[in-house]
């Protein structure tokens, strides 16, 4: 077929033209048709699972649509999503607490709304940059049988029988920040005066090591290369049931710190119903309960009956959840780029 | 017209990396000067050289790289030491057995790099092999020899050591009987024989060997953050840091390039350095090697022991890790990581082969490396004899931007990429995907192929031709035979190198197509289960039993020797 100049330059405006309209029309929720395909970037492993069990069966049960999974860590994933803004390939994306609230300053995803139904049931503070689908809280875990005592705050990391002893998280991820932050507020800081924190985590220095992720740090400790560590208590709670039952995960009196997964629909998303039903089925009784009883992630809903046999591994109720401590993540995110700078000086190596 | 058969013979592979790999590379120049990130800024803004001017002013930049550059020295100068001895036992290996051996070789390339690195934390963990191994016979278990810059070299120089046993095997087993006769019959001992004679005339198999290794080991990654465990900073990890977890794309892309920049430079220094070694190669007259007389007894007698001994540290450094990636397949522990044998379960195996996650990836995997294997070697072929034999002007900064794709790190082409993204996605995922991956694969194709080209015995040519073989017979019954072993070799590292590669697949993977390291790789960043070894000890076993039927169906040996 012959395209004239002129045909072509119609067929250039009228795609030009019709791009704005594709772009509105999609933001309407529009009801899914068989055959719909929702793109969900999630964590493989444990996570994959369950929600390919919890969350994928049913909302396929109804729809007929198709579900594919982008699997890896946030990184790549905020990374990539931040490269499509508007034209997303994500449709619902997870990502860590303080990247979803970024991730809704910057446009990439939506800020929750009443839409999903199971909104209302969640607590309030899962109500921010996305809908949070579990709490995670971060804590010092370390070996008991090196303690001359039962950690019971945050500033017990500075007793000197632990020198040495530390594997500091790695980088200013959730585990990192909840470290630093703690370490800031205890000793008379806060997130606007970090440099108090800095310097008392200098004091710990030299580390046994630095852990990069929950599997390096868990290695650690069956190999008796360090003894304590700020980590996810959930995950740390399975790895003592199965493997190392010297590890005690403290609950320090000044609280445990918030961090969360939260399940994020993307800005431009082309499936925007089915996006909510998906996550409205992950904040569900069945998904929640799989979560807590698998990998101890408490609920970030009210609206559950947990069995008695793992609540008290959890964190349950508007007490429990009031407790956990939340920062100021609009200055840490502003901060991020120095501090990671600070961090990579003076912190590790 | 002969005047344009190099250029001509140049093209298709100028043009591939022009179309696929330049515009991301020049995104990352442009990136490089911006003054201060922004993820949806425009892309062309005033450029500015604040990226470069921080990262000169500071001293811990400087470090970064210097160490980085150190290290891959370091893991350059043991893959050498380690490569000769097990690349001399391979060249000389009767081609019956030689199949059997190339496993030694071809199974840790087939091996995923996470979990390589994984079975290196098996090795020299407190409670590990080697420190179990010691505690036997009495010597104190070294607590302390994981995350150190060793620790890394050694996970490197594992990682790293076939390619550098590939480069040399070819210029090894290229080596005539009769020059060893001529020596022996002259009075040389094996040892004396091996350096005086084939240690010369493999000088070009070094070289490609030690840029590649250097090049390889200086953008690394994975394995520095497992065994490194953030003591060991290299400039890859900063680059990904900077990338992925700051969004600051400016700096990343500045150190990507100031790292490229450092490697490039100290590659050339090698090869200069091994080039003034062989003055022959230009024709100009050169000595002989000759060892002082007085020195001869004493290689006489150190020779065959350090060889042997050697030979068995690189044997088991290539097979004790899979060795533990194997028991590990069958251990009954809940993550990866965990040493020790809880109890014998086959559940990883179960969940490989019935929960049917893997199988696709698998596929993808399959079919994308054997495709990206192909093209990268019908475009290289001939940009390897436009190399070695019709020189023409602009050849050595054209080779300079083929080798680029080398020395960039992948995460750079990936930071590029991202940019690029959404004009990438029009793309079939697919043609995408070989896109990229032909361009990891090309540098090191053109290298081995280049080096076997050179080794061609142009004497057989002109004999064909004087009794009238046509330019095509010559290639196909003259030309190709001969490059049958180069051929063999480049074709098994695209492969490789394609079914393992991560960094930049895992930007540019779509929820349809995953290949099998992505998937392993998403699990490893949550909790990798000993699926990922149980899928590693089946490739193991496929590999072994596909070189057992190759050496029965086709005649191996008509591969290897020429």
């Amino acid at each position: 077929m012959n395209v004239s100049r002129r045909t072509f330059n119609k067929l250039i405006a009228g795609a030009g033209l019709a791009a704005p309209f594709h772009i509105i029309r999609s933001a309407s929720a529009q009801e899914p048709k068989k055959g719909d395909e929702l793109v969900v970037g999630i964590w493989g492993g444990a996570q994959e699972k369950i929600v390919r069990e919890h969350v994928e069966k049913p909302l396929v049960e109804k729809y007929g649509c198709k579900v594919s999974y982008v699997l890896g860590g946030t990184g790549d994933r905020r990374a990539r999503a931040y490269a499509e803004r508007g034209r997303p390939s994500f449709d619902v994306l997870y990502l860590n607490i303080f990247e979803s609230r970024q991730a809704v300053k910057d446009g990439v995803t939506q800020a929750p709304t009443p839409a999903v139904k199971n909104f209302e049931a969640l607590y309030p503070s899962a109500r921010k940059g996305g809908y949070g689908v579990a709490f995670n809280p971060c804590t010092i875990v370390y070996d008991k049988t090196k303690a001359s005592k039962p950690i019971t705050s945050w500033k017990d990391m500075w007793n000197p029988e632990w020198k040495g002893r530390i594997a500091w998280p790695d980088g200013l991820g959730a585990e990192g920040i909840s470290a630093l932050m703690m370490a800031a507020r205890v000793w008379g800081g806060d997130e606007k005066n970090a440099d108090i924190g800095f310097e008392k985590v200098k004091e710990l220095k030299p580390f046994a090591a630095i852990q990069g992720s929950q599997a390096q740090l868990f290695e650690m400790f069956d190999q008796k290369l360090a003894d304590l560590s700020v980590e996810f208590g959930s995950f740390t709670q399975s790895y003592v049931e199965t493997r190392n039952p010297n590890i005690a995960i403290a609950k320090p009196v000044e609280g445990q710190a918030l961090s969360m997964n939260v399940a994020c629909i993307t800005e431009g998303t082309k499936n925007q119903k089915l996006a909510e039903e998906w996550i409205n089925l992950h904040l569900s009784e069945p998904c929640m309960l799989a979560y807590a009883r698998q990998i101890y992630y408490s609920p970030t809903v009210s609206n559950i009956t947990v069995p008695d046999d793992i609540k008290s591994k959890l964190v349950l109720g508007d007490a429990d959840v009031a407790k956990l401590v939340d920062f100021d993540w609009d200055v840490i995110n502003a901060s991020r780029a120095k501090w990671q700078a600070k961090y990579d000086r003076e912190i590790a190596g | 017209m002969n005047r344009w058969i190099g250029p001509a013979l140049a093209a298709p592979v100028t043009l591939w990396l022009l179309l696929s790999f330049a515009a991301p590379m020049f995104v990352v120049l442009v990136l490089s000067l911006h003054e201060y990130p922004d993820p949806f800024g425009p892309l062309f803004i005033t450029p500015s050289i604040a990226q470069f001017r921080d990262i000169v002013s500071d001293g811990f930049y400087f470090g970064v790289v210097s160490e980085t550059i150190l290290l891959g020295l370091g893991v350059t100068v043991i893959t050498a030491l380690l490569g000769y001895p097990l690349a001399h036992w391979l060249a000389r290996m009767p081609v019956k057995y030689r199949a059997a051996a190339f496993a030694v070789i071809l199974i840790p390339l087939l091996t995923n790099v996470v979990v390589r690195s994984l079975g290196i934390i098996l090795l020299l963990a407190p409670e590990g092999l080697i420190n179990s191994v010691t505690g036997l016979i009495g010597i104190p278990p070294a607590r302390y020899m994981l995350f150190t810059h060793g620790a890394v070299a050694v996970a490197l120089a594992q990682v790293f050591l076939p390619f550098m046993v590939l480069a040399l095997y070819d210029n090894l087993q290229g080596t005539s009987p009769r020059v060893h006769e001529a020596a022996q019959s002259l009075g040389a001992s094996p040892a004396v024989r091996f350096l005086t004679v084939d240690l010369p005339l493999s000088l070009p198999g070094l070289r490609s060997g030690t840029v590649i290794v250097f090049l390889m080991a200086t953008t690394a990654y994975v394995s520095a953050s497992l065994l490194g465990g953030k003591k060991v900073w290299t400039t890859g990890m900063l680059v990904l840091q900077e990338a992925i977890k700051n969004l600051n794309a400016p700096l990343a892309a500045a150190l990507a390039i100031i790292m490229t920049v450092t490697g490039l430079a100290f590659a050339a220094l090698c090869a200069y350095s091994l080039n003034r070694l062989m003055p022959w190669l230009k024709g100009k007259p050169s000595n002989p090697w000759s060892i002082p007389r007085w020195l001869v007894p004493i290689i006489n007698i150190l020779g065959p022991i350090v060889s042997k001994l050697l030979l068995a540290i690189s044997l088991l450094l290539l097979l004790l890790p899979l060795v533990l990636v194997c028991i590990q397949s069958f251990n009954d522990v809940p993550q990866a990581t965990a040493s020790g044998f809880r109890g014998f379960t086959l559940k990883w195996y179960e969940a490989v082969f019935f929960a049917g996650t893997y199988a696709d990836a698998f596929w993808v995997s399959v079919q994308l490396a054997v495709t990206s294997m192909l093209v990268a070697l019908s475009l290289s072929l001939p940009a390897a004899f436009a190399l070695a034999r019709y020189p023409f002007k602009g050849r050595s900064a054209l080779l300079a931007f083929w080798l680029l794709p080398m020395s960039l790190p992948h995460v750079a082409i990936g930071v590029g990429m991202l940019r690029l993204l959404q004009i990438y996605l029009i793309i079939p995922p697919f043609l995408g995907l070989v896109a990229i991956h032909v361009i990891v694969i090309l540098p090191f194709a053109i290298t081995l192929l280049t080096t076997s080209v050179m080794g061609l015995d142009r004497a057989q040519e002109e004999a064909a031709a004087s009794l009238g073989a046509s330019p095509v017979r010559r290639f196909f019954l003259i030309i190709m035979p001969g490059l049958a072993p180069g051929l063999f070799a480049a074709g098994i590292v695209g492969f490789l190198l394609s079914f393992g590669e991560v960094t930049v697949t895992s930007f540019l993977t779509t929820a349809r197509l995953t290949t099998l390291p992505v998937r392993i790789y998403a699990e490893s960043t949550f909790s990798l289960e000993p699926t990922a070894h149980a899928i590693s000890a089946v490739l193991i076993l496929f590999t072994v039993i596909a070189l057992a039927l190759l050496g029965r169906v086709v005649r191996l040996d008509r591969l290897y020797a020429r």
